[in-house]
């Protein structure tokens, strides 16, 4: 499908930024890593690990990896599975939550296959964030067994970090009874240590695309920030470092492009669509402000400090939309855009995903004020839309140019 | 030097010959099925109006929904480049455009007719040209009659839907109910007018602005929008060229 929309887009002389760019082969090298890491949880589950599944930053890996079960991200980027989910679901909810319903109660009865790590979880643990997500993890419960953590919703107040420390020793409580194993302070610390390495790669790596021009594509990038959750750290820690040492030597050539920010919701697995469109379009992406981005890892865990209370704090910094207020989220924006020398901001939206989507207004108002111009696109995860979306980035860029 | 626009949209693809930055001749022909047919025969068309042949033509540069289906173009160009280009061209102090087409309607900000922000709605038919087509027909009449019908309406019936599918019910309900033809046709019209100001008022279009596109020859809709702005528009004589006019003055400046 994709080299479908490839052609429809490039009929024309558009450049290709990336045609003649490097191939990265720590990213072809992970095509083979799915397969692999489906052998290797099922291995771990025979020989007795469990595993769990999430779908949100919200949950801290460390607390999971301390009780010595691996984790794989449930969140859906398929459309197929999505006609399977409104089944049970209303059509006019975000198609992220339709596709991983869909994904994980999926009987194999229509013909439509969902990726096979969906059905290797031993417990789904969920978190309360927007009310599509919430809603549906209570359906998900006669499926999968579904633990979910509470956030609190005004997150700058003592209160409620007191509070989010409750619920995450509730929930360590829980991947203890789960495992079976005791989650002692030591392993916290040492996957507290470990998490941190992989955010501080991934902030090397982020530095190097604050060159211009961009050593590397949008696209490109994608492919490892959607296997971030999905890997076990090891894994993907390795393919970082290879991809860091061959950014790295890139020498990229070539004129000016747009240097352009996404922001917004998630773009999961399977869901490449606007990225592809932006860069097939002329312009580079330099920067994601999402979850598939920069809210997985900016900020760091306090090595030092008492390591629940360090992660309830580093935890429920997190800029999500479903936050409030979230004016965070605006300076951290304002800041990459800066950071990132970025000429224009793709808004990125899911259809019916009302947090982003409102919150939209604020962030045009500041980046108005910033002076950075701001192309909104809200979108699902078919495809009957990408001529349209072709026909606002090619105005977007032209506008840039 | 000169060039040609050609504006491949979905009803109708136009075409304009410039020469040394001046309008020398145009075409405008439905796009029947296939765009690049259109393109061609109405590039041919312009060619032969001017009595010029295709070796002197220095550009052609090709823009609307099918912009990217011309190879015969240099270049494609999106048409909300273009229309900011052409619009310029006509009134060089315009900072505003709205252009209502058949299948979308998109709003612009200008500035010396280089574009500084836009919207556009074509996820829903709600204030395009296609809304007209399918509430003229559930009231029965021709959609070129909607606008004087509107203009004998003292008591405007109000149209609430915001989909065209639910909008075209209502109008049958509003008729079952004994509204008036006219009534219901200044409704309609004061709806869509409605949803476009919404997105003018978005991007801050306050005055200089321009209204395009083959909705803006229906005169019963530029007095709704510009009683729903308080500001008068600028018509083109023929506005629906401006996008071909906008491609075909691409390189100039
Ligand atoms: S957008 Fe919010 S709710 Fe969704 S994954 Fe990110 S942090 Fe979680
Ligand atoms: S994209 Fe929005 S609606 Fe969808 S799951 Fe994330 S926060 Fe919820």
């Amino acid at each position: 499908m994709l080299i479908l929309i490839r052609k429809r887009l490039n009929m024309h002389k558009i450049p290709m930024l990336f045609d003649k760019m490097h191939c990265f082969k720590s990213l072809e090298n992970l095509k083979s890593a799915y397969i692999e890491r489906i052998h290797q949880v099922s291995d771990e589950r025979r020989s007795g690990k469990k595993s769990v599944g999430t779908f949100c930053l919200f949950v801290p890996d460390e607390i999971i990896f301390a009780a010595g079960a691996d984790r794989m991200i449930l969140c859906g980027g398929k459309n197929d599975t999505i006609s399977i989910a409104e089944q049970y679901l209303p059509r006019n909810i975000c198609p992220l939550v339709k596709s991983s319903f869909g994904s994980i109660v999926n009987d194999g009865c229509s013909g439509v296959k969902s990726c096979s790590h969906f059905s290797m979880v031993d417990m789904i643990v969920a978190e309360n964030t927007c009310d599509s997500k919430k809603k549906m993890y209570e359906l998900l419960d006669n499926y999968v067994p579904t633990y979910v953590i509470d956030l609190p919703q005004r997150p700058d107040t003592p209160e409620a970090l007191k509070y989010f420390v409750t619920e995450l020793d509730k929930f360590r409580d829980a991947m203890e009874q789960l495992t079976g194993n005791k989650v002692t302070n030591e392993r916290l610390r040492q996957e507290i240590i470990s998490s941190n390495e992989t955010r501080k790669l991934l902030h090397s790596l982020y530095e190097l695309r604050k060159r211009d021009p961009s050593p590397i594509s949008g696209v490109d990038m994608l492919k490892i920030l959607q296997k971030q959750y999905f890997l076990s750290p090891g894994e993907l820690k390795e393919h970082l470092r290879m991809l860091i040492s061959e950014v790295e030597s890139v020498e990229p050539e070539g004129a000016h492009r747009p240097r352009i920010m996404i922001s917004g919701c998630p773009m999961p697995g399977g869901n490449t669509k606007v990225p592809e469109i932006i860069e097939d379009k002329g312009g580079v992406i330099v920067v994601e402000e999402s979850c598939t981005g920069t809210r997985s890892f900016w900020d760091m865990v306090d090595e030092d400090k008492e390591p629940m209370l360090a992660l309830a704090e580093r935890y429920i910094e997190i800029p999500c939309s479903c936050m409030s207020p979230n004016d965070r989220r605006i300076d951290n924006i304002l800041e990459l855009a800066r950071d990132f020398k970025v000429d224009g901001v793709v808004y990125y939206t899911l259809q019916f995903c009302h947090g982003y989507n409102i919150e939209k207004y604020k962030v045009q108002q500041a980046l108005k004020k910033a002076g950075i111009p701001m192309l909104f696109v809200e979108t699902d995860y078919s495809n009957s839309d990408v001529e349209q979306i072709g026909l606002r980035v090619d105005a977007f860029m032209e506008m840039l140019s | 030097m000169i060039s040609v626009g050609l504006d491949a949209g979905s009803a109708t693809t136009k075409a304009v010959l410039i020469k040394d930055g001046r309008k020398i001749t145009q075409t405008i022909r439905p796009t029947a099925f296939d765009f690049i047919s259109a393109a061609e025969i109405a590039y041919q068309e312009v060619l032969d109006h001017a009595g010029i042949g295709k070796k002197d033509v220095d550009h052609v540069y090709a823009t609307g929904y099918g912009r990217n289906s011309i190879q015969f173009a240099d270049k494609a160009i999106s048409e909300i480049t273009t229309h900011a280009k052409g619009v310029y061209h006509l009134y060089p102090e315009v900072n505003g455009i709205i252009d209502i087409g058949g299948q979308d309607s998109k709003v612009i900000s200008v500035n010396d007719g280089k574009v500084t922000d836009f919207l556009m709605n074509d996820k829903c038919a709600a204030g395009t040209g296609k809304f007209l087509e399918y509430t003229a027909r559930a009231l029965e009449v021709p959609i070129d009659d909607l606008g004087s019908l509107a203009f004998d309406s003292e008591t405007p019936a109000s149209i609430t839907s915001m989909c065209t599918v639910f909008a075209e019910s209502e109008v049958i309900s509003l008729r079952t109910r004994g509204f008036t033809k006219q009534d219901i046709a200044a409704g309609i019209i004061e709806s869509i007018a409605r949803r476009v100001a919404v997105m003018a008022r978005q991007l801050e279009l306050k005055q200089n602005v321009a209204f395009v596109g083959g909705v803006a020859k229906n005169t019963a809709i530029k007095s709704a929008l510009e009683k729903e702005l308080g500001i008068s528009l600028y018509v083109p004589a023929e506005p629906q060229i401006t996008g071909a006019l906008g491609a075909a003055l691409y390189n100039s400046n």
